[in-house]
């Protein structure tokens, strides 16, 4: 049993978070991310380990079956670190890790897929598709910067937390409330594309001009609206869309 | 038909290391509709084409997310291609990018959504391969050999998905001349279907966001907008 303890470089733990962005680099329907999660920890495998049987057992029991959200995954890296360092002190069994593992990954993922997939993606898309009119080709910095901002804030604090907390990271996330942000974050896109419906049916009409305008517009809004009504009730958004399309092209092609 | 080639393997480059980064690095959403179609106007010198494109497809795959082992469709492939293509119209017209080139590349190229996923689904085999490669030189102690396996995973994406982006300019370039010489009428109805196109999409977007009560913000938002369009059409023509 080792008693001086094993504590990891700050350079090793830069190159186990900038390794962790190539998680799904390749993966697979059988280990999903499993061989990303090795390639991530293997800096950190490397230095706690300098005895070769040691450091290959290290790395297959990060060769199993792995998958969750490519964000939350970075407070499973700084947990299998945290889980890692008390193991190569002796502090731990091996199977204390495969437990974080399992036990974190589900809900992390479902934690993961609902705030930034679901929510913050959608709502950030939508708004600065809802700003193209205003804001023209800057609309496409504005998203990366609005997302970004937040994710990747995210991303480098959720990696200190599973460093310093191990388990106790689950409270620290609890407190985050995402859900709640979520739910805000999905009325924001819903609203940005909507005024967008209607900003693109009126710019519609205004560019035709004359007497048809407000018609025009008013077809236009209309359109979307059944649009929304058909896709409410389980219709495929292509049919709606190519639907839609051939329906205002024979207006055009006719008036 | 005088093709730029320069300007075909700038898009394929940008389309394939986008593909590499919705997938398999950062993943901090360059990749996304608005953001790679953009890029691609702007390689193409056609950022209008890009843009538009671009918005359009951010709404129409607003909602779309790979949730544990099922494969959203690639929206970037299909925004790519799209913008691409219609870049490569506008260019055989002396860069006069038109509404109508905007209706024909994204009604031709929005299926390609599905066809990457096909592909994306395809390539795991190659990546389970990799990984069982990995466990073997693992076990064989050749651990740096093995965790580089995920590094392999990349290049057919990279590859694949650029040459398809590529091709999608090309077909651009053949098309743009025969857009020119369809009669008035069709250009007017494919002209019409390009704002038809974004109110359905971004009617689309608002259901896709399953929020609570989405109809109603997304109601709400549009009377809004409506009434603002209204008030200052009264005021300019007092």
């Amino acid at each position: 049993m080792s008693h001086s303890p094993p504590r990891l470089r700050k350079r090793t733990l830069a190159q186990v978070f900038f390794r962790s962005l190539f998680l799904q680099a390749s993966w697979n329907p059988r280990g999903m991310q499993n061989l990303g999660l090795a390639y991530a920890l293997f800096p950190a495998l490397r230095e706690l380990y300098p005895d070769a049987a040691a450091q290959t057992a290290a790395v297959q029991r990060h060769l199993t079956a792995f998958n969750t959200h490519p964000y939350a995954a970075a407070a499973i890296l700084g947990g299998v670190l945290f889980h890692e360092q008390r193991i190569a002190r002796g502090e731990e069994s091996p199977e204390r890790v495969a437990t974080f593992k399992g036990s974190l990954m589900g809900p992390l993922a479902a934690l993961g897929d609902g705030f930034f997939w679901l929510s913050l993606r959608p709502a950030v898309g939508a708004f600065c598709a809802a700003m193209v009119p205003f804001l023209g080709v800057w609309s496409a910095p504005l998203l990366l910067v609005l997302y970004n901002a937040v994710h990747l804030t995210f991303r480098a604090r959720l990696f200190a937390q599973g460093l310093s907390l191990g388990d106790r990271l689950v409270e620290a996330l609890a407190r985050a409330n995402l859900p709640t942000h979520g739910a805000r974050l999905r009325t924001v896109a819903a609203a940005s594309s909507g005024a967008l419906t209607a900003w693109l049916a009126i710019a519609f009409g205004a560019g035709q001009g004359g007497e048809w305008a407000a018609v025009l517009a008013g077809g236009c809004l209309a359109l979307g609206g059944l649009s929304y009504w058909l896709v409410a009730r389980g219709v495929s958004r292509y049919l709606v869309l190519y639907a839609g399309t051939a329906l205002a092209a024979v207006v055009g092609g006719l008036l | 038909m005088s093709i730029a080639w320069t300007q075909v393997a700038l898009a394929g480059v940008w389309g394939g290391l986008l593909a590499l980064e919705r997938q398999a690095f950062l993943q901090a959403m360059f990749s996304r509709p608005l953001v790679a179609a953009t890029g691609i106007g702007l390689v193409m010198n056609d950022v209008a084409s890009g843009l538009f494109v671009g918005m359009l497809l951010e709404l129409f795959f607003l909602g779309g997310a790979s949730l544990g082992a099922s494969l959203a469709e690639h929206e970037t492939l299909a925004a790519t291609s799209a913008a691409a293509a219609a870049a490569a119209m506008a260019s055989t017209t002396d860069g006069q990018a038109t509404p109508s080139m905007w209706s024909v590349a994204i009604l031709l190229f929005l299926p390609m959504g599905r066809l990457g996923r096909t592909i994306e689904r395809a390539l795991g085999g190659y990546s389970a391969r990799l990984a069982e490669q990995a466990s073997a030189s693992a076990e064989a102690g050749r651990l740096r050999r093995a965790v580089r396996q995920n590094l392999w995973g990349m290049w057919p994406h990279f590859a694949i998905y650029g040459a398809l982006t590529a091709a999608a300019a090309l077909v651009g370039y053949a098309l743009g001349p025969q857009l020119a010489a369809l009669p008035p009428h069709f250009t007017k109805a494919l002209a019409w279907a390009c704002p038809a196109m974004g109110s359905v999409a971004a009617a689309v977007a608002a259901k896709s966001t399953k929020a609570r009560r989405a109809g109603l913000y997304a109601g709400f938002a549009a009377t809004a907008v409506t009434a603002v369009a209204a008030l200052l059409a009264f005021w300019g023509s007092r």
